[in-house]
């Protein structure tokens, strides 16, 4: 059993960044990007030569590709200024008492145990759950079930690994997936095998958690023929990090009658730029569901997609955003129905609260030949104050007569009959303003796990306070 | 049945190369696979990119837009955001020339 | 091969007012690359292989006072104006000559001004000048909006002081000769305070033998109060690439309704925008196209709330079948004091051919609060329950069809506000349904 490292306070600033290992050349962490950078990650690694080619390839793409000049304001983050790799070692030299107040006060109401805070904040090492972990992967072991770090899956698993890999997003698919596959470092590698129904949810923070906050994380998920598992990272609390942008890429196949649900809610500290490529391949009667909640960070751009690639497939994507100050939450879903008699659902709840904004965006595109494809969306937006905004930019490109498209979006305030009704029985302003919000995304918030949903409820109650007057 | 036409020399298209032709208002990429010459429609089946602009790995060509993929015998996608084949021509070198039937 | 404007802007002659305007046009114009598929606003619909300058363009003829006889006007003209109810005013465009205006005497003797352009800013340049061409473009079709500025060859102005009610309809039919023409009409409608109109431009043209460019611009300015009903039957032959810029301002308590039937041309491009400047304010917009062989619809509608209190509501319906396809790009815009606002559009689609493809973009942009906005947009086929419904009650597939895509249409057409023009276009619908 790996021991609980003790952190000790160190200097930030001289000593945390220069690091000797014994086999290893002195790795010294730098800020921005650079090929030199690329090639220490990938020795670093040990990876074999085709990956690291690969990095260096979506290197080149990266620095080609233009900025995109829609969804949020990207002018202020600055690339040369952040540190692509950090080691994992690196990552927990941060103390306790460098975490903002307001950080350690969300804990305090939230009730999040002890240890769990230090995890959160970045700054311990998780022992209960390693424990948990531990034990659950002997389990899995014995059925064939997979769950590694995605470094040790492209090591264990090579063939598997390569087969799948960047077949879902490719590099050159946007600018941030070029980012990514060059800088990758953390991340999970899942394969759940024919058959095998997975009953306990996989979750991100069972895994060692040197990796869990990787900011260029990668993950891999292949779901075998009639397979059937849940997949569930982040956690309602805030994650105080210094590093200010996150870019992952997750890519996710489901074979031929299986079903998969894969679940994120983030609640990034609000100066963290959090750009996610997240996508599925879904074959035939096979089954996907996304189930996003997007809480922090300063800018939020994801799009959970599903493409239908096989007959009968269905992709279903939930999603709750809560823009508060300052916060611009750009997200939604998008489906592409590439085969005949598929279906998807979209539902996004999104909030706005004081000056947050939140933009629904999302595309429906239905292939010539997808004969008797059935979507439907459904995106809502409550706004809190006089100064939330919200905007809603469906793209839906029907190119298929036999198919039947549905889209549907409503902007509204909390209406004042329903205030009045709750406070004429004894609920106070914030009270009632907080049930209200809380209806508005129970169809969501009721997919979610016991304890998200718990965390979620709570952490509503303290976003309402202050919110009326 | 329609007959084979000249499009290019085969010096046109050295190995691991792509190129763009044109036949009757069709567009058409050959590529040089291994010494092998083969021919697909020149348009991604995902934006209507031309493929010709891209380039050759391991027996697929990918799109320089989005980094689609097709196998360059069969035209089938290989890599998403591609869902939908591309339309893959008879090709053959005659006298070092290259001629594809449409 | 062009002339006129195109290569000497220094030659356009007429009335200071809109020599200046059109040459500050010309200038930007020139300035000012055509827009790409790059561009979210002409992602779907390609311009590069429009060359403007490869028309022949026309400067405006005014034969009014001499009016051309009913027989040499082309038939389906001669119908219109044979067949159609009370009219308070007409106006007859063969390409760029006014062939025939005529205004009410009762419109006259009330004050309400109906003449081309070029007559008004010449003799009365001041009831326009705050007006004509200042409509606030949207910087990706300004491209468009000056070639229409700078090419001008027709258009009139309508203007109805405060208070007077212009009983009938005022009906202007522009009739578009040949192929490689480039016609520029533009439709400026002043309404003030009190006053109420209905406005209907008709564009129309034989199937042509090869490419002719249409543009027309069309501003309206209401005042407060005043009621504003104005239609544009788009009703092209084949050959006719048509763009339609439609700009309308309401103030308080003004109400101004646009309706726009598109069944021609091969590709009909309508950027329909509203702008409700002042509580009370009150637009619908209502569209309905019908599309065939390889027809083009591309419509941009932006309803924007600058105001508080104000109401827009939006319908637009379009069939296509054989390859038709057609864009809708919807726009709520509501500004940050604009609390109140009650906004709605809807788009349904139906496609009943497996080539037709239809590609919808609603789109919200909400910055105050305290309001009620929704969209929705549908694209599907025919229900099938209903059609089984009508063909077991003994109707042959292709007449149940029919009846289901009338019925499709028939809210927007229920909606129109002139009997004759409803009658008209839904017999337009049903001989393009027949076709198919």
């Amino acid at each position: 059993m790996p021991k609980n490292e003790t952190v000790t306070d160190l200097g930030l600033d001289e000593y945390k960044y220069d690091f000797r290992t014994e086999d290893a050349p002195v790795f010294k962490a730098e800020k921005g990007l650079s090929e030199e950078l690329v090639r220490q990650i990938s020795a670093h690694k040990e990876e074999p030569e085709w990956m690291l080619e690969f990095r260096l390839k979506a290197l080149e793409i990266f620095y080609s590709k233009p900025m995109p000049d829609w969804g949020g304001n990207l002018s202020t983050l600055n690339l040369d200024e952040i540190y692509f790799y950090l080691r994992p070692q690196d990552e927990m030299q941060r103390s306790w008492d460098d975490v903002p107040e307001s950080i350690k006060e969300t804990f305090e109401r939230l009730g999040i145990p002890e240890a769990e805070r230090k995890i959160l904040a970045g700054v311990g090492a998780q022992f209960e759950s390693e424990m948990v972990y531990h034990s659950l992967k002997e389990e899995w072991q014995e059925q064939g079930i997979i769950f590694e770090s995605i470094e040790d899956g492209l090591k264990k698993y090579p063939e598997l690994f390569r087969e799948h890999f960047a077949t879902i997003v490719p590099p050159a698919d946007n600018k941030y997936a070029a980012l990514n596959s060059a800088v990758w470092s953390g991340g999970s590698f899942v394969y759940i095998p024919k058959g095998v129904k997975v009953d306990i949810p996989l979750q991100a923070y069972f895994r060692v958690n040197a990796e869990q906050m990787g900011q260029f994380e990668r993950t891999l998920i292949i779901v075998e023929e009639g397979a059937e598992a849940q997949y569930i990272e982040g956690c309602t609390a805030p994650v105080y990090t210094t590093e200010s942008f996150h870019s992952g890429v997750i890519e996710i196949i489901i074979k031929k009658n299986a079903r998969f649900r894969y679940t994120t809610i983030q609640n990034w500290s609000n100066n963290m730029y959090n750009l996610v490529t997240q996508r599925a391949m879904v074959h035939e009667n096979a089954n996907m569901e996304w189930v996003d909640g997007n809480l922090g960070s300063k800018l939020t751009m994801k799009y959970p997609s599903c493409f239908l690639v096989g007959e009968g497939a269905h992709g279903e994507i939930l999603s709750i955003a809560y823009a508060g100050d300052g916060q611009h939450q750009d997200t939604g879903g998008k489906v592409v129905h590439a085969a005949p008699h598929t279906t998807s659902l979209i539902i996004s709840k999104s909030i706005s609260k004081g000056t947050g904004r939140s933009s629904y965006r999302g595309l429906c595109k239905v292939y010539e030949g997808a004969v008797g494809a059935k979507s439907n969306v459904e995106c809502d937006a409550l706004l809190l104050n006089e100064t939330s905004r919200t905007d809603t930019y469906p793209y839906i490109e029907i190119d298929e007569s036999e198919a039947s498209i549905g889209h549907e979006a409503s902007v509204s305030k909390v209406g004042e009959e329903q205030l009045f009704y709750l406070e004429s029985r004894g609920l106070s302003t914030e009270q009632a303003m907080t049930m209200v919000v809380r209806g508005f995304i129970e169809p969501i918030a009721k997919e979610l796990p016991l304890e998200y949903a718990i965390e979620l409820n709570r952490l509503i109650e303290l976003q309402m306070e202050g919110s009326v007057g | 049945m329609s007959e084979f036409r000249t499009v290019a020399q085969f010096e046109d298209v050295p190995e691991n190369a792509l190129l763009g032709v044109e036949l009757d208002g069709v567009s058409i990429v050959l590529a040089n696979s291994d010494g092998e010459i083969l021919a697909l429609h020149n348009e991604c089946t995902h934006e209507e990119f031309p493929l010709s602009d891209g380039e050759i790995i391991n027996g697929q060509v990918e799109c320089l837009l989005h980094g689609a993929r097709f196998d360059l015998r069969t035209g089938a996608a290989k890599a998403l955001p591609a869902v939908r084949p591309v339309k893959s021509y008879e090709c053959r070198v005659e006298d070092g020339t290259i001629q594809v039937r449409l | 091969m062009a002339d006129g404007i195109m290569t000497r802007p220094e030659t356009v002659g007429g009335p200071e007012l809109l020599a200046e305007r059109r040459k500050a046009a010309w200038e930007e114009y020139q300035s000012l690359p055509m827009p790409t598929r790059k561009s979210e606003e002409w992602r779907y619909t390609d311009l590069s292989k429009l060359n403007p300058e490869s028309f022949e363009r026309m400067e405006a003829v005014d034969r009014s006072s001499e009016p051309v006889a009913s027989d040499d006007l082309p038939g389906a003209i001669r119908e219109i104006l044979a067949g159609d109810s009370a009219r308070s005013g007409t106006l007859v465009e063969l390409d760029a000559t006014i062939a025939r205006l005529e205004l009410a005497s009762e419109a006259v003797a009330a004050g309400v001004v109906f003449a081309p352009i070029a007559q008004i800013a010449e003799q009365r340049p001041e009831l326009i000048e705050n007006f004509l061409f200042s409509s606030d473009v949207a910087p990706m079709e300004r491209k468009l909006w000056a070639l229409h500025v700078a090419a001008l060859s027709g258009g009139y102005v309508l203007f109805v002081p405060q208070g007077v009610h212009v009983e009938n309809p005022v009906h202007i039919i522009h009739w578009l000769s040949r192929s490689g023409a480039m016609l520029s009409t533009h439709s400026l409608i002043i309404v003030e305070r009190g006053a109420e109109v209905t406005v209907i431009d008709e564009f129309m043209s034989d199937d042509l033998d090869g490419d002719s460019l249409s543009l027309n611009g069309v501003e309206v300015f209401g005042g407060d109060g005043a009621l504003v009903n104005y239609l544009a039957l788009q009703r092209f032959g084949s050959g006719v690439k048509h763009f339609s810029m439609q700009h309308a301002n309401t103030p308080r308590d003004c109400t101004l309704n646009s309706f726009n039937i598109s069944l021609g041309a091969d590709l009909s491009r309508c950027d329909v925008t509203s702008h409700l400047l002042g509580p009370g304010s009150d637009s619908e917009m209502l569209a309905l196209w019908f599309g065939g062989r390889d027809q083009r619809f591309d419509f941009h509608t932006l309803q924007h709330h600058a105001a508080p209190n104000a109401h827009s509501d939006l319908l637009f319906k379009g069939a296509l079948t054989d390859k038709a396809e057609s864009v809708f790009r919807g726009m709520i815009r509501v500004d940050k004091d604009a609390q109140l606002t009650d906004a709605y559009q809807t788009n349904r689609n139906l496609l009943l051919s497996p080539d037709s493809k239809a590609t919808t973009l609603p789109s919200l942009e909400i910055a105050a609060d305290d309001v009620k906005c929704s969209h929705g947009a549908t694209v599907g086929q025919v229900d099938e329950h209903q059609l089984f419904y009508l063909t077991s009650r003994g109707l042959t597939r292709e007449q149940a069809e029919r009846l289901l895509v009338f019925g499709f249409f028939g809210e927007v057409l229920a909606r129109m506000p002139v009997d004759s023009v409803r009658d008209r276009m839904t017999d337009a619908i049903e001989r393009k349904i027949e076709i198919r």
